[in-house]
């Protein structure tokens, strides 16, 4: 391991691209401790640590999660990349239902390209709209339940708070801009390992919140527990069913071609985690509702519901309801990334065929109903691994951003695992041994 | 003073925005991200995307130094 690590330092094309993403990775995070101007830092400090030392309104769970604590920090990247995901969901969501879209992705390279440019302007569009939202809300002083007399903003006229606005948004724009940079000259993929880093950022404090407010007993259970998971994690995003494919041999001039057989690999996870993100995103909805609509003096009905149920991570129905929301995207997600009818064409072209079953339609078939069965272990997996935070809420005591929490988890091993994988890759270039033997 | 930057970084940001839109996209969506997909790398970069390239850098330099002498002025 440690080999193979200083044999791609040695590598010079290689090491220039770690270095690169290193360097890249460390303006991000100087960029997310640094303070947008006008916000009093000091004030920001101490209301974050009585909220923490209470019980933090966990309003913001998911975007303070890929946020890496910038968010309620009110840095200048405070919004994080989550804009870019939120459009890229919205554009996912609606190339099923709008045809042109649709006609966009079928096109192939052109159109996905124009596809991630309009990805980009949705991008800049949400992140107006949240920064307005956010610098509103600190405006008000309903950032932090006990901000009223630490005023988060220096002065409240409205020249400092477009100012602020307006460096936000431009923070998201530099994040994705430099995202695409790690993507084009660095190692694996630039918004994967923005997020990666983000997680990575607030695990040692979240870790030693745990050794501090509960002991060295459940700190210790707490990270055998975790080896565990990241172990589990690892083995079932690995797993892989494989389908045997035989290759016809084809006589072209004097040569022999094909006769090879290799196979399918067909993931158990096929979405990654994907799934959770979507629905994470969506069950963030209502508590946005609540936060909106608590102030008026009428109590509605349904907001009352929704406050109940929905805003809080909890409640019997908002486990449910998350869980069937993974299930869900996990099946939705498969079928947008992998079209049975698709692969089963290209096979027939290049003559190839699955033993024992003949090529066209029942190809297709046989590869849905294999992939079919093979999601939904993989699906109920995703549900359960995103439930375990909950559960450790119940048992440990510990806080909403359990530091082993699922979808942290799932994130960190499914970005670190392919980005070792893209090392190794480039590495193979060169020799043969990689980091995963 | 205070005024005279806060305008200098509302310009800057709006021209950042900007810049970055008028990259090429490279990022793929969320479909590359988190292990899915092929990651194509294609080819080096044009005379046009390395002035790009330079023009946001210097954007980039004056937005961040526009930030930190903004929160510096307005210390209490």
């Amino acid at each position: 391991m440690l080999t193979a690590l200083t044999r791609a330092f040695r590598t010079p094309d290689l090491r220039k691209k770690l270095l690169f993403t290193l360097g890249i990775i460390a303006l991000f995070r100087l960029g997310s401790v640094l303070p947008t101007p006008g916000v009093n830092a000091e004030n920001v400090r101490t209301a974050l640590e009585q909220a923490q030392a209470g019980e933090l309104g966990n309003i913001y769970g998911m975007v303070q999660l890929f946020s890496g604590g910038a968010l309620l920090k009110l840095s200048v990247f405070a919004l994080g990349i989550m804009p870019y995901i939120t459009a890229s969901i919205i554009l996912q969501l609606l190339t099923v239902v709008i045809p042109r879209l649709e006609a966009l992705k079928k096109e192939g390279q052109a159109g996905t390209a124009k596809i991630t440019q309009y990805t980009r302007y949705l991008t800049i569009g949400l992140a107006v709209l949240q920064s307005t939202a956010f610098v509103a809300l600190a405006r008000s002083g309903q950032l932090f339940q006990n901000s009223a007399e630490l005023p988060v903003l220096l002065n409240d006229d409205i020249f400092t708070v477009v100012t602020m606005v307006i460096t936000m948004t431009a923070g998201t724009a530099v994040i994705m801009w430099l995202g695409e940079l790690i993507t084009d000259r660095g190692v694996g993929n630039g918004m994967s390992i923005l997020i990666f880093t983000q997680i990575i950022a607030v695990f040692p404090s979240e870790l030693m919140n745990i050794f501090r407010s509960r002991g060295w007993f459940t700190f210790a259970i707490v990270l055998i527990v975790g080896v565990f998971m990241v172990a589990a994690v690892v083995f079932v995003e690995q797993a892989q069913r494989r389908i045997p494919v035989q290759y016809a041999k084809r006589m072209v001039g004097r040569r022999m071609y094909g006769g090879t057989s290799t196979y399918i690999p067909l993931k158990v996870n096929h979405a990654g985690i994907i799934p959770v993100i979507f629905a994470s995103s969506l069950l963030y909805l209502p508590q946005l509702v609540v936060t909106l609509f608590a102030n008026s003096t009428t109590p509605n009905v349904v907001v009352e519901w929704i406050a109940q149920n929905l805003a809080t991570g909890d409640t019997p129905i908002y486990m449910a309801t998350f869980f069937l929301l993974i299930v869900f995207f996990t099946y939705f997600y498969v079928s947008i990334t992998f079209n049975p009818v698709e692969v089963s064409d290209n096979m027939k072209k290049y003559g190839g065929f699955i033993p024992g079953i003949r090529p066209g339609r029942p190809t297709a078939e046989y590869l849905n109903y294999v992939l079919t069965r093979l999601t939904a272990p993989g699906s109920l997996y995703l549900g359960v691994i995103s439930m375990v935070p909950i559960f450790a809420l119940a048992l440990a005591g510990a806080s909403q951003n359990f530091p082993f929490g699922g979808t942290s988890i799932l994130i960190m091993v499914g970005v670190g695992l392919d980005t070792v994988k893209q090392i190794e890759s480039q590495l193979q270039q060169r020799n043969y041994e990689g980091f995963l033997r | 003073m205070t005024i005279g930057i806060s305008i200098a970084l509302i310009l800057s940001s709006l021209l950042m925005i900007l810049l970055v839109l008028l990259h090429k996209g490279k990022g793929g969506g969320l479909t590359d991200m988190f292990g899915g997909g092929f990651s194509s790398s294609f080819g080096g970069s044009s005379v046009v995307e390395r002035n790009l390239d330079r023009l946001t850098i210097i954007t980039g330099t004056v937005w961040f130094v526009c930030i930190i002498a903004l929160g510096l002025l307005l210390k209490p």
